[in-house]
């Protein structure tokens, strides 16, 4: 009796740590697990985060002999030891490590990896999550190589793949195809296969008028941190996504809570909504071919005064703002019925007296952002050149103090503060 | 039978990659900063005199290309380096096989 007590004892603690042999294999458990990709020196794939997002590699450094040449240079140097002179993940101090290097003769992982992503993981290595947490001990290159030489590094690296030409998105689908079938889930119904915002739906938003689905092809995004006449950045298109776009629209955006015409996607996982956005860039080739991002930098918002609010109104007729927006900001000024959009669509100016429809958000610094960089495509110009930074914090504040009812200037500053 | 198993389940010897955070050269020992799982953690590694401390330079002779091991002792490593090293359990330690340096800062 007591021997068949032992041996079924035995058998459990033998089943025991088999299933624990099988569910933590030895080799995975120092330094995390390895998922079938990374065993052949893959990636995670994740998007770039937003600060590296726009740092698109320029089209020519992919085919340029010199930087080639370059890249050669710095990566025989600091780089083979662990990718191996033939760049298949195999250098000596790399077949030793938890998480095997890149293999860049991987072709279709090389197709795979975004430009941004790539720049990325040259430039932070295994400091950043989810490479950190992964254990892996890739050095971050940022503070020994200035920018051009680890798109130099990169340049060189891209050959191994066999790939000819840049290494960009129209180049390299599968690189953003996750964001291609969010697209096709949640956007195409109004922005259009193409993206050229000509989808079925979108005409129903706003019957013959404008707003319309934007054209992502097109230069003109209206929500932007860059100056007029810029493209966005990723962070701005990511703010767009996640809030949504409000306005009073047409009998489609009913149920869009919030008077929205576009939906917010804030509870779309913050990857995904990456992912889309790394997709409509796509479509877009002057997200590769802008060199310098500025963006409009708005300053801390100074105290609300009655002296501020009382500038604000000064300014906001001497700006002609109220021609469009009236003279107590109810979007029924003498100009406002004759407005157009780029497209020829008659535009309604903003009733500023209800800020819950600003398209471009309600609080103060997204005013002061409106009002620096204006609405492309819209009657709404930039002030950038006209007003000092105070000047436009004095027409956003007096702008905001026009909400409910067209309050007056005093009893708006009650509701700014 | 059973303790062996718990034995040859734990007794991992994959590599531990990270950086130098202390040498003990007197007690030959080397603690490491790494991240596992999300969780980064100190672990202390006892170098025996079997141990190898190699890093990898490009050969120098003629008409030789590739890399060539260049053995180290305990007093050539340097808190920052980044190193990977091959490990087995011996008595709750670890105690180290071969450590390869990585990046040399």
């Amino acid at each position: 009796m007591r021997a068949k007590l032992f041996m079924s004892l035995v058998c459990a603690a033998l089943v025991l740590l088999l299933g624990l042999w099988l569910a933590h294999p030895p080799a995975s458990r120092a330094n995390g697990d390895k998922d079938k990709h990374e065993e052949k020196g893959g990636h995670a794939h994740v998007p770039a985060p937003t600060e590296y997002a726009d740092v698109h590699v320029p089209l020519s450094v992919w085919t340029d002999a010199a930087m080639i040449a370059r890249g050669k240079e710095i990566y025989t140097t600091r780089c083979a030891v662990c990718h191996s002179d033939s760049g298949d993940g195999k250098g000596p101090a790399g077949l030793a490590l938890p998480l095997k290097p890149a293999d860049f003769r991987d072709r279709d992982g090389v197709a795979e990896m975004r430009d941004n992503y790539w720049f990325w993981r040259v430039s932070e290595g295994g400091q950043v999550e989810p490479f950190k947490g992964k254990g892996s001990a890739m050095p971050p290159w940022k503070g020994q190589l200035p920018i051009e030489d680890r798109w130099a590094v990169m340049a060189y690296q891209h050959t191994f793949s066999g790939h000819q030409g840049p290494h960009v998105p129209w180049e390299h689908p599968k690189s953003v195809a996750m964001g291609r079938d969010i697209y096709a889930m949640a956007c195409v119904m109004c922005h259009g296969v193409d993206g050229k915002g000509d989808g079925s739906v979108g005409p129903m938003l706003s019957p013959r008028r404008a707003p319309q689905p934007r054209d992502f092809t097109s230069a003109e995004f209206k929500f932007r941190s860059t100056p007029s006449g810029q493209l966005p950045t990723t962070a701005d298109l990511f703010r767009t996504v996640t809030e949504g776009v409000r306005s009073s629209g047409g009998p489609m955006t009913i149920g869009l809570r919030g008077h929205r015409i576009m939906p917010s996607f804030r509870y779309m996982p913050e990857a995904q909504r990456l992912e889309v956005i790394e997709y409509i860039k796509s479509l877009n080739r002057g997200f590769w071919e802008r060199r310098e991002i500025k963006t409009v930098a708005v300053p801390a918002a100074p105290p609300v005064t009655p002296e501020r609010l009382t500038r604000g109104k000064r300014l906001y007729a001497d700006a002609e703002c109220l021609a469009c927006h009236g003279e107590r900001g109810r979007g029924d000024g003498p100009s406002a019925p004759t407005l157009k959009d780029n497209r020829d669509l008659p535009i309604a100016a903003t009733d500023l007296t209800k800020p819950e429809r600003f398209k471009n958000g309600a609080r103060p610094e997204n005013v002061y952002r409106t009002l620096v960089t204006g609405l492309a495509g819209t009657p709404m110009p930039s002030y950038a050149d006209s007003l000092e930074p105070d000047q436009v914090w004095d027409l956003a504040f007096y702008v905001l103090s026009l909400s409910r009812g067209g309050r007056t200037a005093e009893e708006g500053l009650r509701v700014v503060r | 039978m059973a303790i062996a198993l718990v034995v040859l389940a734990f007794g991992d010897e994959a590599p531990i990659a990270g950086t130098v955070k202390a040498i003990d050269a007197s007690a030959n020992t080397l603690t490491l900063q790494t991240t596992a799982k999300g969780k980064t953690r100190d672990v202390t590694i006892l170098l025996k005199p079997d141990s190898k401390i190699v890093k990898f330079a490009r050969a120098t002779e003629p008409g030789k290309t590739g890399f060539v091991e260049q053995p180290l002792t305990v007093s050539d490593l340097k808190p920052g380096w980044v190193v990977s090293v091959t490990t087995k359990h011996e008595s709750g330690k670890e105690i180290a096989e071969v450590v390869n340096v990585i990046l040399e800062k």
